[in-house]
């Protein structure tokens, strides 16, 4: 199996955590790092399975470093790829677009032909509304770290132990 | 990467040349927000400013999707990026903020930071927040009405500004009549320090708007360039083709502080001060010109050295340009109104049947409708089958001339007042009339708007003249109680920027409106609904008659006092004359001022010099009534003619009663009329 990408702002500080934990769940071995900040189309183009970290900001906006590295992968195709997307997102204070960043992203994958992988219950969140809702589920992982932060290992494990085997299925 | 539109502009797609062109007109924008606090700082000027630095992305599509003369912009405080992406130079833009002459807004004028320029259609605006949504839906009226189909209205605005009530009068009368009109929220969390959670319980406030039937509403990330290019792009051309409003919310961060009597770190922490420093709009789009070799950094600092020189250059002229002159304020107060020749003093000597109060009104209304097609009459009750107005001034007018011109106003008389402002911007020849409420009790609410409208002529150095004459049905004696009784002159004649007019008889209601209505300005035309249809305000009335401004009527002459007044104590007054005179009392001239503003100040003192003693009537309060401006100017210009102290009458201080009891004992009539009379004739 080839590396999977973990891609994230090597600037950030919540999310840089939270991935050090997926990393260790996974096996170092099984990962590599870009820097979302910096990353080109080769980085890109040379993963199957992707980790995207993307956080939402402000009222329901992807980071700087996703809206500007995006135009870079925007033409390729992205069928037989895997994407898990994981995101924080406050409930309490960002109720009516929480983790939208994480909904921003799946579609933009899909468009693309992607699939997206690793969704999780919305049962135990408390908000009003997101993008990154499908029905009962979220399209990632929604990590809250300002109001649930006691709930996050057990939601990253649950998470990487499902998408090691959506990225070890066959396509 | 956040709203739903179609994608024309992009990194990579979008033509060099227009990438380098908004590059060059961010970093203009940015160059002179950033200079704007150093004129503050060495005393020449600019002492408001509200920085626009976050705002860059939405601002910029703003102004690059106006289209100068065709559609119109009504930018607001923050929009120094709108204003400069709409084509304004550098030099206006230092003009406007460091209050020149040359300013092109208005000479110095108004505020600071307040760009305009209404040659192009970029309006000149209140600092009253939102205040000119209510104008930008008046506009989308008028490009509807006369069947414009290329053109559209941008009003923009900060979100806090949506707490305002008449935003949502604005909305709503763009939804109602579906109008051509993009409406702006440029969200930077904030309305000075208070933050939007303490403004409205959505975070994003368009949701709040989401229950407006034709509204179509937008949302963007009003800090990237393409996202709100993009946006704007399909909010104008979905106006345009749908004939219907739309909603875009842009999501800003503000940089800065509130503007430069704010002090943001006193609300803000480092951490959010640090973040919104990172989302600058104008540093993301040098970083994706470079990211994606759309632009060298050669070429950049090109156009950085370029717009250094062209801001040097135009702070050497705005450093230079002359001030305003101090004998300049009286300049452009009021338009000239019409000039009233066939009739140059207001009078006339016909003899033919007597028309009421109403009538005369009616009639002077449909003629003038006949005589200009430019001409729209809106108010509450106006026009339903039969109902022609609550007292039926109206009455036959939407038959004869359509819904497009006479047509109901919601209950609302801030928009009443606001779109009539509005409408008045499209064409210099459109005249308008609006039973501005049900009632003058229930015009407070529309009060922002008038004193808005009273500032544009002056504001724009001329500029702008909203033509307009609002009717009020005014004042008591009906048993109509504290909310049917009010006559509120008193209060509306303190304003510079409108004439106010009270006739007491049919004739000179019909002249005056006449008048009013051919006149540039706004006119305050105040009935007396006492008098519609007293047989006592029933006259002759000459079909083309005309009363000028300024011109007051000896109602009765006499030699031994003067009774001033106007309205429905004018009919006291000639009771009290006649009484006076047959008890062989004295001879005592009535004077009908008719024109409160301008005051017939010659034709007073000509009366005074005569008689020598002086009495002021009207149903007003006598506490700061108008009556006391007329004091006070007899005692400066005519006090060595007078034998007596100046005695006023008029209604107690108190609010009218609905009891009649109650109603008789706090106005003027006959009676106290008399009794003062005689008080000052026995002086």
């Amino acid at each position: 199996m080839k590396k999977v990408g973990i891609f994230y702002s090597f600037r950030s500080v919540k999310t840089h955590q939270q991935v050090k934990k997926m990393i260790k769940l996974l096996g170092a071995d099984n990962c590599e790092e870009v820097d979302a900040d910096v990353a080109t189309l080769e980085d890109f183009k040379k993963h199957d399975n992707y980790i995207f970290a993307v956080p939402t900001w402000f009222d329901g906006e992807l980071p700087n470093y996703w809206d500007e590295y995006l135009p870079t992968i925007e033409d390729e195709s992205f069928k037989g790829k895997k994407f898990a997307i994981f995101g924080g997102g406050d409930q309490k204070n960002y109720p009516e677009n929480f983790v939208d960043g994480v909904g921003i992203m799946a579609e933009f994958i899909e468009e693309r032909g992607g699939k997206v992988v690793g969704f999780t219950s919305t049962k135990g969140y408390s908000y009003e509304d997101s993008r990154a809702e499908r029905g009962d589920q979220f399209c990632g992982l929604a990590l809250d770290i300002e109001n649930q932060a006691a709930l996050s290992n057990e939601r990253i494990e649950k998470w990487i132990t499902d998408i090691q085997k959506e990225f070890s299925k066959k396509k | 990467m956040k709203s739903n539109v179609p994608v024309k502009y992009s990194i990579k797609k979008t033509d060099k040349d227009l990438l380098l062109k908004w590059y060059h007109l961010l970093f203009l924008g940015r160059s002179l927000d950033e200079r704007a606090p150093n004129y503050l700082k060495q005393a020449i000027g600019w002492s408001y400013h509200a920085p626009a630095a976050g705002h860059d992305g939405i601002q910029l599509a703003i102004g690059q999707m106006f289209r100068k003369n065709k559609d119109h912009l009504f930018p607001y405080y923050r929009d120094l990026q709108t204003c400069v992406a709409a084509g304004m130079t550098a030099e206006e833009i230092i003009y406007n903020g460091i209050s020149r002459d040359a300013d092109v807004a208005g000479g110095g004028r108004h505020m600071s930071n307040h760009f305009a320029k209404p040659e192009w259609n970029i309006h000149n605006v209140s600092s009253c927040t939102g205040n000119h949504t209510l104008h930008a839906s008046g506009v989308g009226r008028a490009i509807k009405t006369y069947g414009e189909k290329d053109a559209v209205v941008i009003s923009s605005q900060g979100e806090s500004s949506v707490s305002e009530g008449y935003v949502y009068e604005a909305i709503n009368g763009a939804s109602n009549e579906e109008l051509p009109v993009v409406f702006v929220f440029q969200d930077n969390g904030y309305g000075i320090s208070v933050p939007k959670e303490d403004q409205t319980a959505n975070r994003k406030v368009a949701k709040n708007f989401e229950g407006f039937k034709n509204l179509h509403i937008l949302y963007c990330n009003g800090k990237d360039v393409f996202d709100s290019m993009n946006t704007m792009e399909e909010a104008v051309a979905w106006a345009k083709r749908e004939q219907k409003p739309v909603l875009v919310h842009a999501n800003c961060v503000r940089i800065g502080s509130h503007s430069n009597s704010d002090r943001h770190e006193l609300y803000r922490d480092e951490n959010e001060l640090r973040y919104v420093r990172e989302y600058d709009p104008l540093a993301k789009y040098r970083r994706l010109l470079l990211r994606y070799n759309r632009a060298t950094e050669e070429e950049l600092k090109e156009i950085e050295e370029k717009v250094k020189a062209e801001v040097k250059a135009a702070h050497k002229k705005g450093i230079t340009a002359p001030q305003p002159t101090p004998e300049s304020i009286y300049d452009f107060v009021i338009p000239e109104p019409y000039a009233a020749d066939k009739y140059p003093d207001g009078l006339h000597n016909s003899e033919g049947e007597a028309k009421k109060f109403i009538e005369a009104l009616n009639e002077t209304l449909k003629a003038e409708f006949r005589h200009n097609p430019d001409t729209f009459i809106w108010g509450q009750d106006i026009a339903n089958k039969d109902k022609g107005g609550i007292f039926n001034v109206t009455k036959g007018m939407q038959q004869e001339f359509g819904k497009k011109r006479v047509f109901n106003a919601p209950i609302a008389e801030d928009y009443i007042m606001g779109t009539a402002n509005g409408m008045s911007r499209y064409n210099k020849d459109i005249r308008i009339v609006v039973e501005g409420a049900e009632f003058a009790d229930y015009f407070w609410p529309a009060m922002e708007q008038f004193v808005e409208t009273t500032h544009e002529y002056w504001r724009t150095k001329g500029q702008f003249s909203p033509n307009i004459t609002v009717r009020l049905a005014s004042g008591g004696y009906i048993g109509g109680g504290l909310y049917h009784s009010q006559t509120i002159e008193g209060a509306l004649a303190t304003f510079p920027g409108v004439r106010v007019v009270y006739p007491s008889f049919a004739d000179d209601a019909a002249g005056l409106l006449r008048t009013s209505m051919r006149s540039e300005g706004m006119t305050l035309f105040l009935e007396p609904k006492a008098l519609y249809n007293a047989p006592k305000a029933a006259t002759p009335v000459p079909d083309d008659f005309e009363v000028p401004f300024g011109k007051a009527r000896i109602r009765r002459e006499g030699r031994d006092l003067t009774i001033i007044t106007y309205g429905n104590t004018t009919h006291f007054c000639l009771e009290a004359a006649e009484k006076l005179a047959k008890e062989g009392i004295a001879d005592v001239e009535v004077l009908d001022l008719r024109s409160l503003s301008p005051l017939d100040t010659d034709a007073i003192i000509a009366s005074v010099k005569k008689t020598s003693r002086a009495m002021i009537v009207h149903e007003d309060k006598v506490f700061a009534g108008f009556g006391g401006e007329v004091a006070a100017t007899i005692s400066e210009v005519a006090f060595e003619y007078l034998d007596a102290p100046i005695k006023r009458v008029g209604s107690a201080f108190t609010p009218v009663g609905f009891n009649r009891i109650l109603e008789a004992a706090v106005l003027p009539n006959t009676d106290k009329i008399l009794q003062a009379a005689k008080e000052i004739l026995e002086y």
